[in-house]
């Protein structure tokens, strides 16, 4: 134990603030410039609003993907991941055992 | 115990109804026998556009069944006509069984199967007659156009009530097959309607691009993987190896695979970052599938002896192989510098080959393998007959495959070296041949398989009377 640890987190928490910033500040930076860029192409060029069309159409696919991925979330669709591939399996069988009874009987 | 069973009841209703109640399988069978008329009818203009090729056209002069029109017939009867209604069939299997609750409408889907089978003849009656719309994979007549859409509607509604009555965490197969139900739909609509009234020049290529990419990533591949998910742990007997990889598949697929399309068309006047951004996500989607792999490896590991011993066991795993090796493939093919060499050439008509035939239709075949004789409710007639339409299909998938893939690098060295546009006919022409043979033997495949059925199926009367 060479320090304390609430001094420890306090290290973590700069150490990740500032990696947080030297990451994110650029890629952000660079992400809003490319938006400007993007814009500037549709507006600027007479036939630039061609590459428009292909970009919403992947941007309504995939928001419409990321809301029902938050609505799964929210809905507990995820909890016991595993369940589901065991409660699959009963089904079949209780089905399958109920369709050997009747075509015994 | 007690606590298993109650988490078993959230989804499932308060009895058990019978499988006769959830399954209509007339229905399913029907649309088996549907898919399986349309890939007799697809491989015969697969076949003449191939004989074509090597000179010897049976049909020659003859516009109507010329061989521009035959390939369309060719491509939208496999689409369409086969794998849709083998889906279809699947499907009325599946999500009743899944879900423990029927589909919305039994005579709904008795008018769906009616109308469908009412747009596929006339889709390649109009194709045949010339009405072709100038969009690839989607040359469906205008007219049709509507009809198709609201038929993709219907089934979307028809399924979606059982799955949408579910609660609690859902089996990895719904995610698939309700993504797939929304997909379908939109990929349709945007590829049928966009590019014909709303936009043109580049833009129509670039949503060209995304409809025919679309319509196998977002169509044909979710069902796909939806129904191994559902199939190979009941024939193995044991639940997917993780259930939670499975769901990193499925969103991998949704956030990844809706741009990849534009990769069809590079070194194309579409702007350069929509081309890289279609190339990143390609690559990004093969470790999606690296992970769906490892899965059902995972699943099969322990078992592998069921390989060898449990015939549909072997047609998914051969699918899955052959879908890592294309997926494999696409990742390569779609870097700038392979691209340059492999466009336009019979490499691309190789890997589009091994993932509709070998991938998907062998996924189907497998399913059909297993569930025939449950509807028929009596044991193949031959399992010789079995084994053969297996090695026919896979065996001749693998020579037709390799042999367009190399074939397409010869002809992309060709080009390069600024042959003349004839000496990469000329050095094709074995390269041709051998198509046709490997061909043929699918063909043969194929036939031992409609044989074996129309026997089963006497068997199958024989011992109801």
């Amino acid at each position: 134990m060479t320090s304390p640890p609430a001094n420890r987190q306090r290290t973590m928490f700069i150490v990740t603030a500032v990696l947080a910033v030297l990451i994110l500040v650029p890629s952000g930076v660079g992400f809003v410039n490319k938006l400007f860029e993007f814009y500037g192409v549709i507006k600027g060029e007479a036939s630039g609003a061609f590459a428009f069309t292909p970009v919403v159409n992947y941007l309504l696919a995939s928001m419409g993907f990321l809301c029902l991925m938050l609505w799964a979330i929210g809905h507990g669709m995820f909890h016991d991941i595993e369940r589901p591939k065991q409660t699959m399996l009963e089904t079949e069988r209780m089905l399958d055992e109920q369709r050997a009874t009747e075509v015994d009987s | 115990m007690a606590d298993e069973n109650s988490k078993t009841d959230e989804s499932t209703p308060a009895t058990l109804p019978t499988h006769e109640e959830l399954v209509d399988e007339r229905l399913v069978a029907w649309y088996f026998l549907a898919a399986l008329a349309y890939l007799f009818i697809s491989m015969s203009g697969g076949f003449l556009m191939a004989f074509q090729l090597i000179k010897h056209n049976p049909l020659n002069g003859i516009e109507i069944f010329s061989p521009g029109r035959w390939r369309m017939v060719h491509t939208n009867a496999i689409a369409y006509g086969f794998l849709a209604n083998a889906f279809l069939g699947m499907l009325h299997w599946v999500i009743p069984r899944l879900t423990l609750r029927p589909v919305l409408d039994r005579r709904l889907s008795l008018f769906i199967f009616c109308a469908w089978q009412f747009v596929v003849v006339a889709t390649a009656v109009g194709l045949l007659l010339g009405q072709a719309q100038g969009l690839e994979w989607g040359e469906t007549p205008v007219w049709i156009d509507p009809v198709a859409q609201l038929g993709l509607l219907l089934v979307a509604i028809n399924f979606m009530a059982p799955i949408m009555k579910q609660k609690g965490p859902m089996y990895v197969t719904l995610w698939y097959f309700v993504a797939a139900f929304i997909w379908t739909f939109l990929t349709y609509a945007m590829g049928n309607f966009v590019p014909e009234y709303f936009v043109s020049g580049s833009s129509a290529g670039a949503v060209g691009g995304l409809f025919i990419h679309d319509l196998v990533g977002l169509f044909v591949t979710p069902l796909g993987w939806g129904m191994m998910y559902y199939f190979v742990p009941i024939l193995l007997k044991k639940p997917i190896w993780s259930h939670g990889l499975s769901l990193v598949g499925f969103w991998g697929l949704a956030f990844f695979y809706p741009l990849q399309g534009i990769h069809h068309f590079l070194y194309t006047p579409i702007p350069m970052f929509l081309q890289y951004g279609a190339i990143m996500s390609t690559i990004a989607v093969e470790l999606v599938v690296l992970t769906v792999v490892i899965n059902f490896f995972g699943t099969l590991w322990g078992d592998g002896r069921q390989f060898w011993d449990n015939l549909p066991i072997r047609w998914f795993y051969t699918g899955m192989v052959y879908y890592f090796l294309t997926c494999l493939q696409c990742s390569l093919q779609v870097t700038l510098t392979f691209q340059a060499l492999i466009h336009f050439t019979d490499w691309v008509v190789g890997h589009a080959h091994l993932v509709m035939f070998g991938v998907f239709s062998m996924w189907l075949l497998g399913v059909m393998t297993y569930l025939f004789p449950r509807l028929l409710k009596q044991e193949w007639y031959s399992q010789t007959l079995c084994e053969w339409h297996y090695w026919l299909s896979a065996g001749g998938m693998l020579v037709m495959a390799s042999d367009l893939i190399l074939g397409g690098l010869f002809q992309g060295w060709s080009w390069a070296a600024l042959q003349p546009w004839d000496a990469s006919v000329e050095i094709s022409q074995p390269f041709w041949a051998v198509r046709v043979v490997s061909g043929l033997a699918i063909f043969g495949g194929q036939l031992a398989f409609v044989y074996n059925l129309y026997k089963t199926w006497q068997l199958s009367r024989v011992r109801l009377s």
